[in-house]
């Protein structure tokens, strides 16, 4: 039974990587496999979102599944599914492997009820609109930190020896290192990463977060699914008094504690009457480790049974979780942008994205969309969106632009966070609005000619103009430049002519969230009836914008 | 010394078997073509153009000009590695005519490797993601069925190169570009924002990495000094679309004129100044083709070249 769980949960993980690679930039449009099905799956996604939005539009219902399941079988979507939970495992046995310690016994700690704190606090704040849980659930902790920081690293690393063969070339006679390099580095950019290495801003928080969660298996097994997951908490309040329950036959046990020493969540399989069933994983260690088969899952009908351990949250820890993440919710929302007075000029969100509070309610963090942009443009905030909205998607110019041919950040989204418009919708949708630097563009600072800008705005008709004007040079001379404009009723704000511009440490074209079509409140520039933003919404009107 | 013999020796045999091959007296194309013509123009019917199928009037009008030119066998060694350079900048469909059209591209391809090419590679320096560029030109497609292996640039593979040119003397060109026997230029012939027409002198823009965008402030003097280079010995222009206005990316299918016309030259200064008459400019009015003149890297009086122009049906 533990091979085969083993073997479930090798499979669940790889898995869970091979739709990540699926979701690497390809065509533009949606990956053919069902890259989000793991978020689809997560209960706490479906949950939080729904007090959120108080609405199951857009969102799987696939999340009941997990939650059935985990009210007859337990925690086994932590024991046997999440890819999470597996990574630690694996943690757990390299550190039998190499820490040659005696195994220690890491029995209950009442510490095990602050994951429960953490859920309480976290939906609190979900039912008033920000799903801060996507920040915490393991699912998305796992996309994120492998989206912008694990998978980069190993792209660097890969890139960087194929790349040093190729150009070296060392060869003996006609056999050349690099014919065993190349396809290995063409399967790797084909299948796994996409072409270009994607840096992310702030990735190096992301992972030391990420390699902490890790590193606390040695200081007790599966330190994460005990003392902080919340998803794990959820299925815990679910799987209290689970269907398939441990049962022990207390003549036969010989209290040698093996089986406890074998349980990575503190379950107390060892008091046969206090077995936790909301902590346990179903992993079945202890069943495998017991010498004298005192131990066994089985069913029993809800009621009957042995007796169990039960976890006392306490009224008052309870309320004093609420008051935390009401208090929480309260500080962060106590910002310019949070309270309408300013609206972030770098907060430029995706096409498709909903409305900022809309937004909010929906985006768990995950890095779905990150990893979909072919450009790398589309980077996790740190502060621009609040700290409620720490780590959403926004696009920086300056890193890669909103290719015009491209809607996977929509596509991929799980939780309809971003829109899924078509190509033809995105193309309508105004993410910002360029204007130039004219203090440091060519024609107008230099004197030079220049318009890259104009050749690379992907805009029907263009949205970046020119002007045939004379410019006096130093020596007399006159010049007829080309001094570019940007009509506001056509950008688009995608960012191509930041991203493209001759200056590289910051561009003469630059492009803030000034206009968007999400935000009635970001629209400086007066427009007639014939205006985008207004046209958008009739056209779509069964999803509008600026709606609740 | 002994690796140039061979290759002269090869190239000469070619010549030689190329050329026995067209002496067929049936042909009066192919008695022309014996004579070593220096710039061939082929159109369609324009009356039947409408209507025709583009893919194979592409494929024709492709195959016909290179037959007027001699024949690929003329510019391809048995053994030599092609690099075919289309422009595939963008994430253009091929009817928007900002990228060379995907049958031209196969049929060079073909005929590359039907003239003894021991590998033709195809790729282009994108502006847009280059895997989303070559897929929706069509391009990649086109390429692979022809037997040809795409390849999409890596940013680290540029080298500094010594180009010794009036104005640069050293910029970072792809090294596989560079390690080919041939490079094969077959632009699309489209308008340009700065330079108003963009062709096959401005299509060298994507074998070069740096920062290519700072080329846009000298861009005639930039575009001679790699056009001397690369010493082109064959140039292919494709005009069968054209973009004639917000190019070179265009993206407005009321900018695209069906003009089915293939060219090739030995001079790609005169290729680029029938391009330039082509979309209505006179070839002085392009900065770079009369700079390129001034220095001698061609004519832009393409007509002193006595083309070889024939209409298909």
């Amino acid at each position: 039974m533990i091979w085969l769980r083993r073997s479930v949960q090798g499979l669940v993980l790889l898995i869970f990587l091979a739709l990540l690679a699926a979701n690497r930039p390809t065509t533009g449009t949606a990956p053919e496999s069902p890259v989000g099905i793991f978020f689809d799956l997560d209960p706490l996604v479906l949950v939080g979102t729904w007090l959120a939005t108080r609405s199951f539009a857009d969102l799987s219902l696939l999340g009941l599944a997990t939650l059935l399941v985990s009210v007859i079988l337990g925690r086994v979507f932590c024991g046997w599914f999440c890819p999470f939970g597996t990574l630690h495992n694996m943690m757990g046995s390299l550190r039998r492997q190499f820490r040659k310690v005696r195994p220690r016994v890491e029995g209950y700690s009442r510490w095990q009820r602050a994951k429960y704190f953490v859920l309480v606090a976290l939906l609190l704040m979900a039912v008033f609109g920000a799903p801060w849980f996507g920040v915490l659930d393991p699912f998305s902790v796992l996309y994120r930190s492998l989206t912008v920081s694990v998978l980069p690293v190993c792209h660097v690393m890969v890139s960087a020896v194929a790349n040093a063969i190729y150009m070296s070339d060392p060869h003996l006679g006609s056999m050349h290192l690099r014919d065993l390099t190349e396809p290995f580095y063409i399967w790797w950019q084909d299948s796994v990463t996409g072409a270009d290495i994607r840096p992310f801003q702030g990735s190096g928080l992301i992972f030391l977060i990420f390699t902490a969660a890790l590193v606390f298996n040695l200081v007790r097994n599966r330190f994460w699914c005990r003392y902080i997951c919340p998803t794990g908490a959820l299925l815990g309040l679910v799987s209290w008094r689970p269907i398939l329950r441990l049962v022990s036959d207390s003549e036969s046990c010989n209290s040698c504690g093996a089986c406890t020493m074998s349980c990575p969540a503190a379950a107390q399989p060892e008091k046969p009457d206090e077995w936790l069933g909301s902590e346990c994983f179903g992993c079945w260690n202890c069943v495998g480790s017991c010498k004298n088969a005192s131990l066994d899952f089985k069913f029993t009908l809800p009621g009957r049974g042995p007796a169990q351990g039960a976890i006392d949250l306490g009224k008052r820890r309870t309320m004093a979780a609420v008051a935390a993440g009401a208090g929480t919710l309260a500080m962060m929302r106590i910002t310019p942008d949070s309270q309408g007075a300013t609206n972030n000029p770098k907060l430029i969100r995706p096409p498709g994205a909903r409305p900022e509070r809309e937004f909010l309610q929906r985006c768990i963090q995950c890095s779905m969309c990150m990893e979909a942009c072919p450009t790398g443009g589309l980077q996790p905030t740190w502060h621009e969106a609040g700290l409620e909205g720490v780590w959403t998607p926004m696009l920086v110019p300056a890193i890669g632009y909103c290719e015009y041919e491209c809607h996977a950040c929509g596509q991929v989204c799980p939780t309809g966070a971003i829109m899924p418009l078509t190509i033809e919708e995105k193309k309508q949708v105004k993410i910002g609005l360029a204007f130039f630097d004219t203090s440091r563009c060519l024609p107008y600072a230099y004197g030079r000619e220049c318009i890259v800008c104009e050749e690379h705005c992907p805009v029907k008709n263009k949205a970046i103009t020119f002007e045939l004007r004379e410019s006096k040079q130093r020596d007399g001379t006159v010049k007829t430049l080309k001094f570019p404009r940007v009509d506001p009723e056509l950008c688009i704000g995608c960012g191509i002519c930041e991203t493209k511009c001759v200056f590289q440490d910051r561009a003469a074209i630059l492009v803030t969230s000034a206009g968007e079509s999400r935000n009635p409140d970001n629209q400086p520039l007066l427009s007639g009836a014939s205006d985008s933003y207004e046209s958008f919404d009739e056209e779509f009107s069964d999803d509008p914008y600026g709606s609740q | 010394m002994s690796t140039t013999t061979r290759r002269d020796f090869l190239k000469t045999s070619a010549l030689v078997g190329g050329g026995l091959l067209l002496t067929d007296p049936t042909s009066l194309l192919a008695q022309e073509a014996t004579a070593q013509a220096n710039m061939a123009i082929t159109h369609w019917d324009p009356a039947l153009l409408p209507e025709a199928d583009l893919a194979g009037v592409a494929t024709r009008l492709t195959e016909a000009t290179m037959e007027a030119m001699g024949g690929m066998g003329r510019f391809v060694s048995k053994g030599d590695v092609v690099w075919v350079k289309p422009n595939i900048g963008w994430n253009r469909r091929p009817e928007l005519a900002a990228n060379t059209n995907p049958d031209v591209v196969g049929t060079l391809v073909r005929l590359c490797l039907e003239a003894g090419a021991k590998s033709v590679k195809v790729g282009d320096h994108t502006c847009n993601p280059a895997r989303q560029c070559y897929r929706t030109s069509g391009i990649a497609k086109a390429a692979e069925d022809a037997g040809a292996r795409v390849v999409y640039l890596d940013k680290k593979r540029f080298r500094d190169v010594k180009l010794g040119g009036e104005f640069l003397d050293e910029w970072p060109l792809y090294t596989e570009v560079m390690d080919a026997d041939l490079v094969l230029n077959v632009p699309v012939l489209k308008h340009h924002g700065l330079t108003e027409a963009s062709m096959a002198m401005k299509n060298y823009m994507g074998i070069i990495g740096g920062q290519r965008n700072a080329w846009h402030q000298n861009m005639a003097a930039c575009l001679c000094d790699i056009t001397r280079f690369m010493k082109p010995t064959i140039t292919v222009l494709d005009a069968v679309r054209t973009l004639t206005a917000h190019g070179p990316q265009g993206g407005n299918p009321d900018d695209v004129k069906l003009v089915g016309t293939m060219a090739a030259s030995t001079d790609i200064v005169a290729l680029d100044a029938f391009g330039a008459s082509v979309l209505g400019h006179e070839p002085s009015a392009i900065t770079n083709i009369q700079a390129a003149h001034d220095q001698g890297l061609g004519t832009m009086d393409w007509q002193s070249l006595s083309p070889i122009e024939r209409t298909l049906s």
